[in-house]
Formats: structure tokens, C-alpha cells, sequence
């Protein structure tokens, strides 16, 4: 390449990426200019992430197993991205098509709305296919300034405006621990790129770790806020519970695909030789949450601050697989991935029930759902039982992976923790279950759901039952190609 | 006479970063919780150019010009949210926004 020359740019491999951002663009321009009504911005956005879903899946194909840098080593692009990138496209599309009935009560915001979730995901995308440290630092800003607009986009409710400030407050702490880590790692080895600072630890003897050790520290607790791992996750039951509920299953599936692979890129490829430094405060944080999830959910009375303790315990499940340190934790990504749309969907539920742009949900708006909306009860209880983990779930078969992860890698204490962690949050689960379908109504007013919300649920219902019963499609995809 | 190496720099940003922490754990008010928080960036800032300096390498002096944009952009979002919500409640303490409780 001559001086001055514009270098290669892998433009097929960020086409997903730029089609949202540049998709928000449009969105933004086309509300000023034609202000268009919200079904067609809506209809509009939802084309975009389709698209963006078809680029990505062709990526996966043609992604090569050991992945390239891309963008002067700005990112990496290998299997590990083009999965986290399918996961977050596809809750993005559930959510956005569960979510129609917000943007359509959000009104003349209804561009802002769907352009910020088209940038959020674009933001986490490129977060879990950083190289290198300040670019991962740019897309988790990118993914979580979006969303703490999205906490506060309706601006008519107490709540919500609550939610987005503490959102904001911590997670703005959170974000300047996690670069301060940067920092630290960057005196420590000289380097900010992951593969250079992989190469540099094992070749070198670090003489006087302790700078080195307090960035991957500081590292690994900003990015365990952002997953909501105790105990860094006070934030997390405010924000689920006064974000509004159109978007809030959106905003916790994103930023915990976005975190987890992050973290699991900087853990694995990064700092894996000093997996026997981190991993015991990894898995001392994944039993944390574990517990604290478990307990704080089954005393909550609402049922989104139950969702958000459980999410807790999730994230205490999936630090249990990253914690083994096993290449590329195949377990960690299958988990991720079900979870996620798991967790999308019982929030398409909350939002159905107690309306679109609503703070707040009781739990004993849900007595004798079933007799009000059979669909909606029925979705839920799918939704909650993968959760739970039981036999023919999804679940079930994600539990098993990380459980057996953990386990051959030497963490026998922390499955066992694990194990009953699950039984604790089966009770829990079963509780909202019975909740639904025992009790008598308070009230007979049937729940409607829209057409996008019937084919989001739909979804994800027939993906937690069939892949639970059929793991191995997902299962073989996702050993097959991912190893950091 | 005294050599002032990128150590002390360093030392510096670590004791500012500990301020702004202490400032977002200790303050009430949602500005002056922000302005902690911006203390801390700065410090990394400082610390980014002083490894930078170090080791002989430009990224920390880059790296510094993106965690400014963040900063900035971080500030328009929050001060937006605080604004909103003083004209709801003419307060901006943290300790009267407790609505959300499970």
C-alpha cells in the first residue's frame, strides 16, 4: 500500500451495522422532511432490521472460523460476532414487532424511539466484535446512551423519568470504571488491541502485575454492571420496573448479549492467561448473583423486579460458563441466545397486560390471566418455565451446558451453588404460574394483543419449546464455530 | 533536581478518579453526582496520556479524544434527564426520587 493510498475497508463486513445506523439516519431525516405516520416509520425500521438480519446471516456463512481484524484491528470479524450479532438482531426484531403499540402512543417520537433501538443494537453488535478496548469502550456507550434515553422516552411518567436517571447515573459509573480499566491494562502492557495484549502476556513475564491486575479488575466490573451481576445490579429492578414496558425486555437482552460477549472476548483472548487470577472472582460474582437473584426475586411482588432478580441469577448462570475459562465457551453463547428471547418475550407479555408505555406491574394484575388472554397466559408460562430451566425448554438444555462446563473445568462448588440457585428460582417461576392460571380474576376484561406482539410471542414460544426439544441444530452451529 | 516520571501522573489520575467515585457515592444531587463522574473520565484521561507518554505509543493520546466525545454525549443525555425531571418536581437530589421501590 503506497503512503497516503485509502486503505482495505471491510465494508461486507460491517454491512449489518451500517445499514441500522444509516437506516436511523433516514428514519430521523424522513420524520422531519415527509413526517410520514408512525406505521410507516414503524414498518420502516422493522425492513431495516430485516435487512440488516439477512446481511448478518450471510456474514455468519461467509465468516471464516478463525475471524479477521477488520478496520486497522478496530474489530475482529469471527464467528463469535456474527452469532452475538444474529442474537441481538433477532430479539431486536421480536422486540421491535412486540413493541409496535409504544412507538405508536410515543407519537411524533415514534422516529426517535425506533431509530435509537437501530443504533443501541448497532452499538452492541460492534461492542461484541471489538478488538480492541476504546472501541469496545464506543459501542457500549453507542448501545447504552441509547437506552438510557429509550428508560425515558415516554416523559410523561414519574417513573420513567426516575428509571432513566439512575440508569444513566450508574451506568455512567460504571462506564468510567470500566475505561479506567482500560487505562490501567493500556499502562500495564503498552497496548490496546486484545490479540496484542493476549501476545504480550504470554511472552512476557509481567514483573509487577498489580497496575495489570486492577484494570482487568475494573474491567470486569463495569462490563458485570452492565450484565446486572450482583453485586453491581441495584440499578436493574428500578430500571425494568419504571422504563416503559414496550421496550424494556429490549433494553435487558441487549445489553447483557453485548456485555457477556464482550466480556467473554476480553476474559478468553485477552487476559486468558491469567484465567487463574480471574476466575475465582468470576465465579465468586456468578455465585453472588446467583443467590441474591433467586432470593430477591421469589420476595417480590412486582413481576418485573421479579424478571429483573431472576436476570440476575441468569447472569450468575452464564458467568458460571465463563468462569471454566474454556475456549470460547459454547455453552455461554447457546445460553445467551435462548435466554435472551426468553426474556424479550415475557416483557412482550408485561407490555400487552398492563400497556405499552406503562411503569410498574403487580403481580396480582396477572391473577387468572389465563381465563382473561389463554395466548398471552400461555406465552408467559413458556417463557417462565424456559427460564426456569425445566426438562423440554430451551432452558433446560442451556443450564445443562453451562453446568457441565463449570463442572469439567474444576468448579464443582460453583455447579452445586448453581443447582440450587435453579431449584430456588423454580418456585419462584411456578409461583407467577400459578398465579396466572389458580386464581380468579380481579377483573374479566379480556387482554388483546396485537398482530406483531401474536407473531413475536408465536415465535419465541415455538423457539423454546422446539429447540428444547431439538437442541442439536443450535447446539452443533454454535460449537462448530465459535472459539475465541 | 526532582524527576516528575509518568508514575506520578498516574498516581495523580488515581487519586482524582478515587475523588469523583467517592463524590457519585457521597453527593445527592444528580449535577453534582454528574460532575463526579466527569472527574473520573478525566482521569482517565490523564492516566491514558501518561502511559501513552510511557510507552512511546500514540493510542493513549487517541484514546483520549474518544472518551472526550462519550463524555460530551453522556452530558447532553443526562443533563436532558435531569432538566426534565426538575420541571416535573423542582428537585434534582436522588434521595426524593424514590417511586421505585419493589
Amino acid at each position: 500500500m503506497s503512503p497516503g493510498a485509502f486503505p482495505d475497508v471491510a465494508w461486507a463486513g460491517l454491512a449489518p451495522e451500517l445499514v441500522m445506523v444509516l437506516g436511523a439516519v433516514v428514519l430521523l431525516l424522513l420524520d422531519v422532511q415527509v413526517k410520514p405516520g408512525v406505521k410507516v416509520l414503524w414498518r420502516s425500521a422493522s425492513a431495516i432490521m430485516v435487512i440488516a438480519l439477512a446481511l448478518g446471516i450471510w456474514q455468519w456463512i461467509v465468516t471464516e472460523p478463525g475471524g479477521e481484524l477488520a478496520f486497522g484491528g478496530m474489530l475482529i470479524l469471527d464467528p463469535a460476532a456474527a452469532f452475538a450479532r444474529l442474537v441481538v438482531l433477532v430479539v431486536s426484531i421480536l422486540a421491535i414487532s412486540a413493541g409496535r403499540s409504544l412507538f405508536v402512543q410515543l407519537g411524533n417520537r415514534a422516529a426517535e424511539g425506533l431509530a435509537l433501538v437501530l443504533l443501541a443494537s448497532a452499538g452492541f453488535v460492534l461492542m461484541a466484535a471489538s478488538q480492541n478496548l476504546v472501541m469496545m469502550f464506543l459501542g457500549l456507550e453507542m448501545g447504552s446512551i441509547s437506552l438510557y434515553i429509550l428508560a425515558g422516552i415516554t416523559g410523561d411518567g414519574v417513573r420513567s423519568d426516575e428509571a432513566a436517571l439512575k440508569y444513566l447515573l450508574l451506568g455512567a459509573v460504571a462506564s468510567a470504571v470500566f475505561i479506567y480499566g482500560v487505562a490501567l491494562v493500556f499502562a500495564g502492557t503498552g497496548s490496546l488491541g486484545l490479540v496484542a495484549i493476549g501476545g504480550f502476556l504470554a511472552q512476557y513475564l509481567v514483573l509487577s502485575p498489580a497496575v495489570l491486575l486492577i484494570g482487568i479488575g475494573l474491567i470486569t466490573v463495569g462490563l458485570c454492571f452492565k450484565v446486572a451481576a450482583a453485586p453491581f445490579h441495584v440499578w436493574a429492578p428500578d430500571v425494568y420496573q419504571g422504563a416503559p414496558a414496550g421496550i424494556v425486555g429490549y433494553m435487558a437482552a441487549v445489553a447483557k448479549v453485548g456485555g457477556f460477549a464482550a466480556l467473554a472476548r476480553v476474559l478468553l483472548s485477552g487476559f486468558g492467561t491469567f484465567r487463574a487470577d480471574w476466575a475465582l472472582v468470576v465465579a465468586a460474582i456468578a455465585a453472588l448473583s446467583m443467590m441474591v437473584g433467586a432470593v430477591m426475586a421469589i420476595i417480590s411482588t412486582d413481576i418485573r423486579r421479579l424478571l429483573a432478580y431472576s436476570g440476575v441469577a441468569h447472569a450468575g448462570f452464564i458467568l458460571t460458563g465463563l468462569a471454566s475459562g474454556a475456549p470460547g465457551s459454547p455453552s455461554v453463547w447457546f445460553y445467551l441466545a435462548v435466554y435472551t428471547v426468553q426474556l424479550v418475550a415475557a416483557f412482550s407479555v408485561i407490555s400487552a397486560v398492563g400497556g405499552a408505555a406503562s411503569s410498574g406491574s403487580a403481580l396480582s394484575d396477572y391473577r387468572g390471566l389465563y381465563r382473561r388472554s389463554p395466548f398471552l397466559a400461555i406465552a408467559l408460562s413458556v417463557s417462565l418455565l424456559g427460564m426456569a430451566g425445566l426438562p423440554l425448554t430451551t432452558g433446560f438444555v442451556a443450564k445443562l451446558g453451562v453446568f457441565l462446563q463449570a463442572w469439567q473445568h474444576g468448579l464443582q462448588w460453583l455447579v452445586v451453588v448453581a443447582v440450587l440457585a435453579s431449584a430456588m428460582a423454580i418456585y419462584l417461576y411456578l409461583r407467577v404460574i400459578v398465579t396466572m392460571y389458580m386464581h380468579s380474576p380481579t377483573t374479566d376484561d379480556p387482554v388483546g394483543s396485537d398482530r406483531p406482539t401474536f407473531w413475536a410471542l408465536g415465535f419465541a414460544t415455538a423457539v423454546t419449546v422446539v429447540l428444547g426439544v431439538f437442541p442439536q441444530p443450535l447446539l452443533k452451529l454454535v460449537e462448530s464455530a465459535i472459539y475465541l | 533536581m526532582l524527576e516528575v516520571t509518568p508514575g506520578w501522573y498516574m498516581t495523580l489520575a488515581a487519586a482524582l478518579f478515587v475523588l469523583g467515585l467517592t463524590g457519585v457515592l457521597v453527593r445527592r444531587n444528580a449535577l453534582v453526582m454528574f460532575m463526579s463522574v466527569e472527574l473520573m473520565l478525566n482521569a482517565v484521561n490523564l492516566t491514558f496520556v501518561a502511559a501513552g507518554r510511557a510507552a512511546g505509543v500514540l493510542d493513549g493520546q487517541v484514546a483520549v479524544f474518544f472518551v472526550l466525545v462519550v463524555a460530551a454525549a453522556e452530558v447532553v443525555v443526562g443533563l436532558a434527564i435531569i432538566v426534565a425531571i426538575f420541571r416535573r418536581r423542582e428537585t434534582a437530589s436522588v434521595d426524593e426520587l424514590a417511586a421505585l421501590r419493589g
